[in-house]
């Protein structure tokens, strides 16, 4: 429960008495302990241990993105939900060739059952290629392809040019407000499996390499054509986000702090929105339906159910 | 649950400014201060809890006045402000 709280602007964030205070020099804010679930720091701010230590009382995880929005990486306090008997079934998940690829397919139909909601394309050779795949490869492979025509079709509906997917850096606004969405959604999940047993670095189709939190990648495939490619499409249909809303080189593009503050405003209401959910016989957030798909994998890891991804676009408003 | 909170610390004893200065810092750390002596925010049902027992250690309860709204959840209202002042109780910095 709680508030997420987003810090744009830049000063310093730090322990006063028992809260967080914020300051720089117009503004002075004191932000309610009790009510921050997460914080997303989009910007660069001064800090130190004290709050951290604040933060770590509290179980909130706070995400950093520099000064072009790239996200540089969380805070992620030391666990509190910690189940040793689910990392070792993760673990076997992983093991067993049939259990990591059954997983990894899930995540690819969930990313094109949601993608099919927002672009209206026909998925069915997808999804048929899909279950002919024998191995990770080809399924990263199958999501490329059907990737593309997803790309064309967000050139059709926007009516910006996209060319290619180029990161590292974004080339022009589609790609930077891609990267910027994709990104949010990756540090959402993450914040997200900080409140389960699961552990963040064991995943099925992304490789679990060191440094880096994969299971929230995996995750964010079901979330990414809502929580970014769905909600870039409506900002930039409604012309909530123009051409002003960036800063654009020879050599790289990216959204300057007006237009994140837009993007971040939009996505906190995404996220706050709410659905039916039928299982549950009761409305729930998106940032819930993020938790419930988590548990969802929790029961399949431990044998209670199978996993199979959540149809956003089924769900009634 | 959406909880509005005010106070009235009685300050004309000396006693009343530490109350009021520590009736401050305490509501701070669970609600948003919008007015002198009004907070705003959303809790759960045990954080209220919390925040009750916590400022009821503060306060005095012969002299000082504290009261709480609480809204639940499904209830319908519309908060508007007249003046142009940002809104304090922003999530967005």
């Amino acid at each position: 429960m709680g508030e997420v709280y987003y810090i744009t602007t830049s000063g310093t964030l730090r322990r006063d008495e028992n809260t967080i205070l914020f300051e720089n020099q117009d503004i002075k804010k004191k932000i309610p302990i009790e009510n921050v679930s997460e914080l997303f720091i989009v910007t660069e701010v001064s800090t130190n241990t004290k709050f951290f230590s604040l933060l770590s009382e509290y179980d909130i995880v706070a995400h950093f993105f520099n000064y072009y929005g790239y996200y540089i990486g969380s805070f992620y306090p030391r666990e509190s939900k910690l189940s040793g008997h689910l990392i070792i079934k993760q673990v076997e998940h992983y093991l067993d060739k049939e259990q990591k690829l059954y997983l990894a397919k899930s995540f690819v139909i969930g990313s094109i059952i949601n993608s099919e909601g927002i672009y209206k394309i026909d998925t069915k050779e997808h999804l048929e290629a899909l279950k002919q795949a024998s191995n990770t490869q080809e399924i990263m492979q199958v999501e490329g392809n059907f990737k593309k025509l997803c790309y064309k079709a967000l050139e059709e509906l926007t009516g910006w040019d996209f060319e290619a997917r180029t990161k590292r850096p974004p080339q022009n606004p589609l790609n930077a407000l891609i990267s910027f969405g994709n990104s949010l959604v990756y540090a959402k999940v993450l914040g997200e499996i900080y409140h389960t047993p699961l552990n963040s670095t064991v995943s099925y189709l992304h490789e679990p390499s060191e440094k880096r939190h994969s299971l929230s990648l995996d995750m964010a495939e079901v979330f990414k054509p809502i929580l970014s490619e769905g909600l870039i499409i409506e900002l930039l249909k409604s012309k909530a986000i123009t051409e002003k809303d960036f800063l654009e080189e020879a050599e790289y593009c990216y959204l300057n702090a007006e237009g994140r503050k837009k993007f971040l405003r939009a996505f906190d209401d995404l996220l706050k929105s709410t659905v039916y959910h039928p299982k549950l016989k009761r409305n729930v957030s998106l940032k819930t339906l993020i938790r419930l798909e988590l548990y969802k994998l929790v029961k399949h890891l431990t044998g209670e159910e199978y996993y199979l991804p959540v149809n956003y676009h089924s769900l009634k408003r | 649950m959406r909880i509005i909170l005010f106070y009235d610390i009685d300050t004309t004893e000396k006693k009343g400014q530490r109350r009021l200065q520590k009736a401050l810092k305490t509501a701070r750390k669970y609600l948003t201060h919008v007015q002198k002596s009004v907070f705003e925010g959303n809790l759960t049902a045990s954080g209220i809890e919390r925040l009750k027992n916590e400022m009821l250690k503060v306060v005095d309860k012969e002299k000082d006045s504290l009261i709480i709204y609480i809204l639940e959840d499904t209830t319908n209202y519309k908060r508007e402000i007249l003046t142009n002042i940002k809104d304090p109780t922003d999530n967005l910095i």
